[in-house]
């Protein structure tokens, strides 16, 4: 084969340059737009994916960690029968109001009551033993270092909790909650917060004594009674179920959608007219191969592998691109966060683009009528 | 044997707005193999028109066109683009080249819609550049090839199919009158060797003392066909 889109793509590269950019743009705006959206509902699931343990234990069909409601006691006992389980701990969940100095009024807080011990589950993965310890301390609290200013207290202060004195024994990063600020304390301080509300833990946190076994254990423990007492999840499953939750309630996955209508959009329209106008510079070449035998198809095949490989080219530089502003995001502490799944979606709805872009642009080889050569 | 093209009765008429120009009235000619027929004729009065409707890309109004024991006019679109890619060449004013290809590249490309494989075609290619003169000029771009150079690749492509029918339209009008001559030289010798029937329009006359065959054309009418008694020999022949 002679590759004649590929070859006219390398020798006209400035002809082709916009198209490129338009791909590599509105692949870097999807991306990053989606990157962005689901790092900041990461936020949401926080709960979960800064615990350890493989499962949760909730109230039954709770949507969302942060809508959780107290559930039995007897859960606990019937969860640590199973000799799958190695570890079962209670979190609690608290609403509070913090009482900062009179000018930041008053602010709404998420309280998670946690168990101090060392090897405790609730948050493993961001405060470490050390100072977990701490919270053994009556009416101490830890908060991210990122909420100090909107808390207005500084480390070793006191502040105002439910109308509790309570203490910041430390500062940690990456608690971050999603529309309002996280304070975590010891289970026992939590429940004193909570004075006169249920004393019964939100949910349970389960470690197993095999890690891979988590999708088995969870079929396992589901409660048996109707309707059910509780609900069981694998952690990842109640943080999706979270993420989803946020996504949806709050109409910011309609605005991905329509924030990437108007970018496929505007990709679309800059890469067709790009490709028009390179079948219209080389008319008179696509009619004379026409005249010499080559068929309709196989000229539009032409102008499809030059979708495809502006689309290549653009996804690249667009890669290359959304990379280096992720990283500065995550150096910037700005929540971003994207799976393979994610990036999968990106490239495949962008190559999309691309070639839907090349059918536009076949349609201007109707123009390459060989009949015009002969005037 | 038979004539490679046979034509009878060609009418075409174009509609301007309200206007019907005839462009060609009740036209006969048939063409012999192995010989450059040169169509001459002023400006306007059909040349082009003719050789479209020939070649098979323009539909005559009346009359029919046979070549390859077939009416080219009664084919379907599909086969009519077959048969233009078996037995037909063209060569235009305008030498349309690819800009990103080179001269290789540009000559074997039609010849990979025949289906031949990449060997046969670059052979076949790298040929019909020898013969057109050009073989030093394999790996330039057009950008890197005079208009007399261009045009041979042209001729070269067209020729690289061993098509039965050569047109031309104006292959000369772009160029100095030495590439010219070169150009018309290169034509009549496709001809001769490979016993190509050649049809080449032209209104320049200086390139008639070297046509086997001259048809002079006038409102779409062919007043004249003549056969000089003998050509004038080619660049190469006197050359020898
Ligand atoms: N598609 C068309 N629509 C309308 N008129 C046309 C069309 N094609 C050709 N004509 C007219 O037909 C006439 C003959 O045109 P043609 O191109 O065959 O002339 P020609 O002999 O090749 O002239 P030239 O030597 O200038 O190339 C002209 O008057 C031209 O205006
Ligand atoms: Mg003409």
């Amino acid at each position: 084969m002679i590759a004649l889109a590929r070859k006219t793509l390398l020798y006209e590269w400035r002809r082709y340059l916009p198209a490129t950019l338009a791909v590599a743009l509105s692949g870097m705006l999807l991306l990053v737009q989606l990157a962005l959206v689901y790092g900041i509902f990461q936020g949401a699931a926080v709960y979960i994916n800064a615990s350890r343990g493989q499962l949760w234990v909730g109230y039954p069909g709770t949507r969302s960690v942060d809508l959780g409601r107290s559930i039995p006691l007897d859960t606990e006992i019937h969860l640590l029968m199973n000799p799958g389980v190695r570890r079962v701990e209670p979190f609690q969940w608290v609403n509070g109001d913090w009482r900062g100095t009179p000018a930041l009024g008053s602010v709404s807080v998420f309280i998670s009551g946690i168990d101090p011990t060392a090897n405790g589950l609730a948050f493993a993965r961001v405060i470490p033993p050390q100072l977990r310890h701490r919270l053994y301390q009556p009416n101490a609290i830890i908060v991210d270092a990122a909420d100090l200013p909107k808390l207005g207290i500084h480390l070793g202060q006191t502040g105002i909790l439910n109308c509790q004195r309570v203490h910041l024994v430390g500062v940690v990063h990456g608690i971050r909650a999603l529309g309002g600020v996280n304070i975590i304390s010891s289970l026992a301080t939590a429940r004193g917060l909570n004075a006169g509300g249920d004393l019964r833990p939100a949910y349970y946190i389960v470690q197993l004594t095999q890690s891979g076994r988590a999708k088995a254990l969870r079929n396992q423990l589901r409660s048996s009674s109707h309707p059910p007492r509780y609900s069981v999840w694998t952690s990842s499953q109640f943080a999706a179920r979270t993420i989803r939750y946020w996504l949806f309630q709050t109409g910011a996955g309609l605005g991905v959608v329509f924030m990437s209508l108007v970018v496929f959009l505007v990709g679309t329209v800059i890469t067709s007219q790009t490709l028009m106008g390179a079948v219209a510079g080389s008319i008179a070449e696509y009619a004379t191969l026409n005249a010499l035998g080559a068929s309709h198809a196989a000229l539009a095949r032409v102008v499809l592998e030059q979708a495809a490989w502006v689309g290549t080219a653009g996804l690249a530089i667009g890669g290359v691109l959304s990379t280096i502003l992720l990283f500065l995001a995550r150096n910037q502490n700005v929540p971003v966060s994207i799976g393979p799944l994610g990036v999968l979606v990106c490239l495949g709805l962008v190559m999309g683009i691309t070639l839907f872009s090349g059918l536009l642009a076949v349609r201007s080889l109707r123009n390459a009528d060989p009949a015009y050569l002969l005037r | 044997m038979s004539s490679p093209l046979h034509a009878e009765g060609l009418s075409k008429a174009f509609l301007s707005g309200k206007v019907r120009t005839a462009v060609l009235e009740q036209l006969s000619l048939s063409l012999d193999p192995g010989e450059l027929t040169l169509l001459a004729g002023p400006s306007g009065c059909g040349k082009s028109t003719l050789l479209a409707i020939l070649s098979g890309l323009e539909r005559p109004d009346q009359g029919w066109v046979e070549a390859q024991g077939e009416r080219i006019w009664s084919l379907d679109h599909h086969a009519l683009r077959r048969f233009r890619l078996h037995h037909v060449g063209f060569v235009f004013q305008g030498f349309n080249l690819f800009a990103a290809l080179n001269a290789v590249e540009q000559v074997a490309l039609p010849l990979t819609y025949l289906g031949l494989k990449p060997a046969e075609y670059r052979r076949r290619a790298e040929a019909a550049l020898d013969e057109v003169g050009l073989a030093a000029c394999r790996h330039l771009r057009p950008a890197e090839m005079s208009g007399g150079e261009k045009q041979r690749v042209a001729i070269a492509r067209a020729m690289a199919k061993e098509p039965t029918l050569l047109f031309a339209d104006e292959p000369t009008s772009a160029l100095d009158s030495a590439n010219g001559r070169i150009v018309i030289d290169i034509l009549h010798r496709a001809a001769r060797q490979h016993g190509v029937a050649v049809l080449c329009a032209t209104h320049d006359p200086r390139l008639l003392s070297h046509a086997d065959r001259i048809l002079r054309m006038e409102d779409g009418r062919i007043l004249d066909d003549q056969h000089p008694a003998s050509p004038a020999p080619t660049a190469e022949d006197s050359a020898l």
